[in-house]
């Protein structure tokens, strides 16, 4: 055929040995090739191109040769799912505002583009300047959630790095992990090189200088320019001796006879025996991210975030984030006001999110709001809050902030049907509470009231299932009484046990028995057709359940699956657990035993020797309080509970709360507000009073 | 005083990626960078008042894009649409701008034709233009030309015929000698059904032309004969590229 373009481009990577003269520091590195001119054929063939260009406003292109480290930050799905994640942004302002270090992005390729990288010989690559990840000195992936860990592997195999941490060398990439996944990184164990623990921000830039110093030495004339075995070793060495930081080629596993895990040893001299998560006590010190990345194109969150504070104590017992990211510690509100206003401005979005745990926490969430509604009545600016909160003050604020749009859609999340389980989940709302927020939404226009909730929860029973329903059925009555237009969502999804939690000794339920107690919900609401039910498949959870509470043992199951073809676990259109059963099959991995069983308190966990502050003995007690149907209170605006996070961190809540400052606003409990008033909370004193 | 303005602008390199679906929120956000009073539709879900006369298909680039801008208040276009320019991703330039008197006829009205460029890599390039130049006078002779286009919910039998205005098929000579390469110029008229580039290259292949290796949509505006003038900028784009001139 006439015009027909010559097929064969020249090779992009290197082999193996070949690949050092890339990586050395500044000018002395071998300039690296672009994938973009391979690439950027196969784009009309693929679907959504546009994830795959990078030229976002925002994005930071530094030269090669001007830096010593250079990091290639990735999340492990889609750039449309990826892309707002706020930690990978953080860490990619951070690196690249330091001079001797860059940092570029990658997401995963769906697996049409995949396909013809495969077929082409384009190897995994940065959005910025499409350089392939095999030149890059740090893989740094983000792992918000297990169902990125086949994602991982392709990716690093797609990019021609050995996807078994043994098998690389001194001339691969570092493959570090951070995220809340990551306080378990067991399961992918043999893949990792390191996993950080907790707050990213100042290891990361603690890492990034020992990557940098060894690299010095590494060249010629160096103490470690001649030896490469040893070199990657001493690598991961210093890479262990930053705070936070786990290696786990230097820790072994050792199980009792019956298969459960005895303990997790190190094996290296000098690593520590328990590695301790890493906390940043003043979140004023890191205002990040503040020149956040603008897409070309449609992603799950289009908007400027700002974190308000990191933490919560509200001690959820299901709930790994509130566990892990203790203590609470606030922005001040001028400082929020600040990233919001410029970032608004920088980035052009029409849209501001208060991000946090349980934003209506902030101690002096009333005031931001109100001043952020005020700066912006009247422009197309909106602002939202996701919230999880159950009270009428939730319902002030959002009223507050919607004052530019339309009152549709309020979202609370009881997360159980009963007054029993919601106390053995320490989820502190009574159904009073809810009723009475359901009547103050609908009075004051809002149109849909969407509810959050769990089945598959600890000590449930069929009773508790239906109370669900029965809510639902009580909220739809308040719903018809303010108009016939009126909705209501109930969101149902599956638990999962998470480690770090006291649900963490739980057993799961199996997809079966959650499905039939979704049936059971939607039975009992069938005769009221404006109910919607909304849940996810059952099965999802299998994948994320083994994974959470994998031991090194599930490693195999993982790299099998893959081989297998598992990618996107977490996708609908990917339905991949035939492919994990095969695997579990294959492998001799029970998955019954990992997920959908009880432990119990003589019985190591594989997470054992990684620390995120949590007493181990207090989280026992607090497993044991939940099946007595004991609540606790948040310890912001009770008596510490002796949890082990601060003393161990020697660092303390910081909120407007502490030095002795009165509750502008209680918690919805069951043991106090009668409604009360519905007024924004003026200003803490110590916010008021200035810095 | 008018608060309208017509632009031409360029979607080209990396931007050529981005849907038609995806660009009301890149302009969007990059008038607000800009600071610019955009005017915004009523209604519970305001749009900024940025219009296009047709949607540009997924990787083709274009010099001759078009949009309308309402503004709520006074502008001063040549440094805020400058300004605009300089906030839009690289790749989306504003070229040329025009105030819209009251009374003007519809942006859609005064695109009439389009003069598309198609382009093949640097291989076999005297065989394909020769090929191609007896192809298009072929098409131009015939009464009909009709192509099969193959879409996800099913083929459709289109007639590429009357469409067409004019075809000039040219050996661009390139920077050296390696980079000759040929290249297809067409006018296409806008109104009717569609004909794309796709469409014109079916009927001019017959199965031995490989797909064109870059499309660009070069101008829309007036048929002349030299080639097609400019709706706004009223300059004319001649069907034979002035290789010389390019070369210059």
């Amino acid at each position: 055929m006439l015009g027909t373009a010559p097929a064969s481009l020249a090779p992009i990577t290197p082999a193996r040995g070949q690949r050092a003269p890339y990586r050395r520091p500044g000018a002395n590195a071998q300039p690296v090739p672009s994938c973009w001119s391979a690439l950027e054929p196969l784009l009309p063939r693929v679907r959504k191109p546009a994830q795959y260009v990078g030229g976002e406003h925002n994005q930071r292109i530094t030269a090669w040769d001007a830096v010593q480290t250079r990091w290639l930050l990735c999340y492990p799905d889609t750039y449309e799912i990826g892309q707002p994640n706020q930690g990978i942004q953080i860490l990619y302002e951070l690196l690249n505002e330091r001079s001797t270090a860059m940092a570029e992005r990658a997401y995963a390729p769906w697996t049409d583009l995949e396909e013809l990288q495969r077929q082409h010989g384009i190897p995994t690559f940065s959005l910025e300047t499409h350089r392939p990840l095999w030149a890059f000195d740090v893989f740094g992936v983000t792992l918000p959630h297990e169902l990125g860990h086949t994602n991982l592997l392709n990716l690093l195999d797609l990019g021609a790095v050995p996807h078994r941490s043994a098998d690389r060398t001194v001339e691969d990439p570092i493959v570090l992990v951070g995220g809340h996944a990551a306080f378990n990184p067991e399961p992918l164990a043999p893949f990792i090189d390191a996993a950080v623990m907790g707050d990213g921000e100042q290891v990361t830039l603690e890492l990034d200088e020992v990557v940098r110093r060894f690299k010095l030495e590494r060249e010629p004339g160096g103490p470690l320019s001649e030896q490469d075995d040893a070199a990657r070793h001493e690598l991961l060495r210093r890479i262990a001796a930053v705070e936070g930081v786990y290696v786990p080629a230097f820790y072994t596993a050792r199980y009792h006879d019956d298969g459960r895990l005895s303990r997790t040893v190190a094996t290296e001299p000098g690593v520590p025996a328990l590695v301790p998560k890493r906390t940043i006590q003043d979140l004023e010190a890191w205002p990040y991210p503040r020149q956040q990345i603008v897409p070309l194109t449609e992603t799950v969150h289009e908007r400027f975030s700002v974190e308000i504070f990191r933490g919560c104590t509200r001690g959820c017992r299901f709930c790994q984030a509130g566990m892990i990211t203790r203590p609470v510690r606030e922005r001040r509100p001028e400082t929020v006001r600040q990233l919001v206003e410029e970032g608004v401005a920088d980035t052009g979005f029409n849209e501001v999110g208060l991000l946090s745990l349980s934003s209506a926490d902030h101690s002096a969430i009333g005031p931001i709001a109100r001043e952020l509604a005020d700066t912006y009545e009247g422009s197309t600016t909106s602002l939202s809050l996701p919230s999880t909160r159950v009270d009428a003050f939730n319902v002030t604020l959002s009223n507050e902030l919607a004052r530019n749009g339309r009152r549709t859609g309020l979202t609370f999340a009881p997360e159980a049907g009963s007054e029993r389980l919601r106390a053995v989940i320490n989820k502190m709302v009574s159904e009073e509470d809810l009723l009475r927020t359901a009547e103050t939404a609908f009075a004051e226009g809002w149109r849909h009231i969407k509810l959050y909730f769990m089945v598959g929860l600890p000590t449930e029973t069929d009773e508790d299932v239906l109370a669900i329903a029965q809510l639902g059925i009580r909220v739809y009555e308040v719903a018809r009484r303010y108009g016939r237009g009126n909705k209501l969502t109930l969101s149902v999804g599956g638990f999962v046990p998470k480690p770090h939690t006291p649900f963490q000794w739980a057993a799961q339920d199996p997809p079966e028995e959650i499905r039939r107690k979704l049936s059971l919900i939607r039975h009992a609401i069938k005769e009221h057709r404006g109910i919607k039910v909304r849940t996810n498949d059952p099965e999802e959870g299998v994948i994320e359940g083994l994974l959470a509470r994998g031991d090194r043992r599930v490693a195999a199951v993982v790299e099998r699956a893959w081989q297998l073809g598992a990618r996107f676990d977490g996708w609908h259109e990917m339905p991949t657990l035939q492919l994990w059963r095969r695997a579990l099959a294959e492998t001799g991995v029970a998955l019954d035993w990992y997920a959908y069983r009880e432990r119990d308190q003589r019985e190591a966990l594989p997470w054992d020797h990684l620390d995120s502050g949590l007493d181990a003995d207090w989280l026992w007690e607090d497993w044991q309080d939940a099946q007595s149907e004991q609540q606790l209170d948040d310890c912001r605006w009770s008596p510490c509970y002796d949890c082990g996070v601060c003393p161990g961190l020697s660092i303390e809540h910081d909120t407007g709360y502490t030095g002795g400052f009165a509750l502008p606003v209680l918690p919805s409990g069951l043991g106090g507000s009668t409604g009360g008033s519905t007024e924004l909370p003026s200003t803490p004193e110590r916010y008021a009073s200035g810095p | 005083m008018t608060l309208r303005y017509r632009i031409r602008w360029t979607k080209v390199a990396r931007t050529r990626f981005i849907s038609a679906r995806d660009l009301t929120s890149v302009w969007e956000r990059s008038l607000r960078r800009a600071d610019l009073p955009i005017a915004y539709s009523e209604g519970f879900t305001p749009h900024a008042k940025v219009s296009f006369p047709d949607a540009l298909p997924v990787g083709v680039s274009s010099t001759g894009e078009y949009a309308e801008l309402t503004f709520a208040a006074p502008i001063a276009p040549a440094s805020d649409l400058a300004a605009l320019s300089a906030a839009l991703p690289a790749g989306m330039d504003i070229t040329t701008y025009l105030e819209v008197p009251d009374g003007a006829p519809k942006l859609a009205k005064m695109l009439r034709v389009t003069l598309w460029e198609l382009a093949w890599p640097p291989v076999d390039q005297t065989e394909l233009t020769a090929l191609l130049t007896t192809r298009s006078e072929e098409l131009l002779a015939a009464d009909h030309a009709e192509v099969i286009r193959h879409r996800p919910d099913g083929d459709r039998t289109i007639d590429v015929r009357p469409a067409v205005l004019a075809l000039a098929a040219t050996t661009r000579p390139g920077t050296n000698t390696r980079d000759a390469h040929t290249v297809l110029r067409a006018v296409l008229r806008n109104d009717g059904p569609t004909v794309r580039p796709t469409d014109l290259h079916a009927a001019l292949s017959r199965g031995d032309v490989a797909e064109p290796h870059a499309v660009l949509r070069r101008v829309q505006g007036a048929h002349v004969p030299e080639g097609v003038r400019d709706a706004l900028g009223g300059e004319v784009e001649l069907l034979v590229p002035d290789v010389d001139a390019e070369a210059a």
